[in-house]
């Protein structure tokens, strides 16, 4: 008997675990579908800003300024002495290779870059924090407050904070790691340059269809535009939150419909063991019984 | 829609798209102080300043706070994109001076700080003086 009671309490915890997998794995996929609206909605505003940048150069070019930008955000400086890294990551584990992703390629940058350059670490998310302190690898500064809705406000302090670093010469390069949203079934980790801003007008939008129209510019082209790098390298950075949010939960709905299906199989192995282990007892006490009767007579 | 005769205004965040409705007329703050727009407007871009946002629909006035940004009028839409966009109505005394008495409080030891400053004051004593509307 106690061979099957075991098998029993196992497939109870089985089917708990099952139930929790599940659960975790519904609320994720509300979870994503939320995040997905956010992102929808923010490319709106990049796409917008994209277009006035369009417009703006457009009309510069006319004037026969070619390249007359000049902000401290867009300049390449020759030497990099310090670098600035980001890593998002989230901050409760259970979602797949979500984390393991991002702390790949940011291992990677950390191992294979010159050694004459300080590379700075800021980290935002529990898992990536505790990674790093095992590894024993100081960190700058640390987030723990971006759940699955960044908010722009949030975005837009720690984005302050670094161009003030880019423009007082305390960095010369800013990157980040996260994992990129390229579509539901294909996340990618990547390292990307967010300072310096390599060129304004690389995000998709820009197509140049419409024939430029005679803007009026208040107060003039160039000052807009000096006004636009900021503005677009925040944009920039929260999209790389937001990326990572939705990410996150796709990694997790994925991770948990595994582990459902995974619980599932297992339940059966578990009740075939069961049912067999059932099954002999059955057979042996019947033995037992027919045994004892035939020796009494 | 392309016709003369009305006026489309879209307010963009990076968060989402806050508004997006026909218009009669449009009121914003420029960098340089407060400009008004009928349908027909010429093209313009411009950079916003920190101030209020009242626009005229068939069902009366709505006014918004904006928090900066760039606005662009072509073929009679007013796009304006803005960090922030909320109804004035939102706005409460006790926030606005919190947030002035931060600007007020911080050290600034450089030109780009002492500017920095300057702008977020200024951009809180709006958001005060249209809080006690």
């Amino acid at each position: 008997m106690a061979k099957a009671r075991a098998i029993v309490k196992r497939l109870k915890a089985v089917r708990n675990i099952k139930k929790i997998t599940r659960t975790m794995e519904l609320v994720a996929t509300a979870k994503f579908k939320k995040a997905m609206e956010r992102a929808l909605e923010a490319t709106a505003y990049t796409r917008k800003l994209a277009e006035i940048v369009a417009d703006v150069s457009a009309s510069l070019g006319e004037s026969g300024e070619e390249g007359a930008v000049s902000h401290p955000l867009l300049a390449v400086r020759p030497q990099v002495k310090k670098r600035l890294l980001l890593v998002i990551t989230s901050n409760r584990g259970l979602c797949g290779g979500y984390n393991a992703g991002v702390l790949r390629v940011a291992g990677q940058l950390l191992r294979s870059r010159d050694l004459t350059v300080t590379l700075d670490m800021e980290v935002s998310g529990k898992r990536g924090i505790n990674f790093y302190k095992f590894q024993r690898q100081p960190l700058v500064r640390t987030y723990t407050q971006f759940e699955d809705k960044p908010t722009f406000a949030q975005i837009e302090e720690i984005a302050n904070r670094i161009m003030d670093l880019y423009i007082a010469g305390e960095i010369d390069q800013f990157d980040v790691a996260f994992m990129q949203f390229q579509g539901i079934a294909r996340q990618k980790p990547v390292v990307e340059t967010l300072l310096p801003i390599g060129n304004l007008e690389s995000e998709s939008a820009v197509s140049g269809t419409e024939a430029t129209t005679d803007y009026e510019f208040l107060p003039s082209p160039e000052e807009i535009l000096g006004e636009i790098v900021p503005a677009s390298f925040k944009a920039r950075l929260f999209k790389c939150f937001l990326d990572a949010a939705v990410s996150e939960q796709v990694f997790r709905m994925v991770a948990m419909k595994g582990a459902t299906e995974s619980a599932n199989d297992m339940i059966k192995s578990l009740k075939q063991r069961y049912n067999r282990a059932r099954q002999s007892q059955i057979t042996s006490e019947l033995s037992e019984i027919i045994g004892g009767a035939a020796a009494l007579e | 829609m392309a016709l003369g005769d009305s006026l489309r205004l879209t307010v963009v965040t990076p968060e989402k798209p806050v508004i997006d409705q026909v218009v009669r007329s449009v009121q914003f703050p420029l960098a340089d102080g407060m400009t008004g727009v009928l349908p027909g407007r010429a093209p313009l871009i411009g950079r916003l300043g920190y101030d209020e946002l009242v626009f005229i629909d068939d069902s009366g006035e709505s006014r918004y706070f904006v928090d900066g940004g760039f606005v662009q009028i072509a073929q009679n839409v007013v796009t304006i994109l803005t960090s922030s966009c909320r109804p004035v109505s939102s706005l409460t005394r006790d926030e606005a001076s919190k947030v002035l008495d931060a600007a007020l409080a911080r050290k600034a030891t450089s030109d780009n700080e002492v500017s920095q400053r300057q702008k977020d004051q200024n951009r809180a004593r709006r958001m005060l003086a249209l809080a006690d509307q």
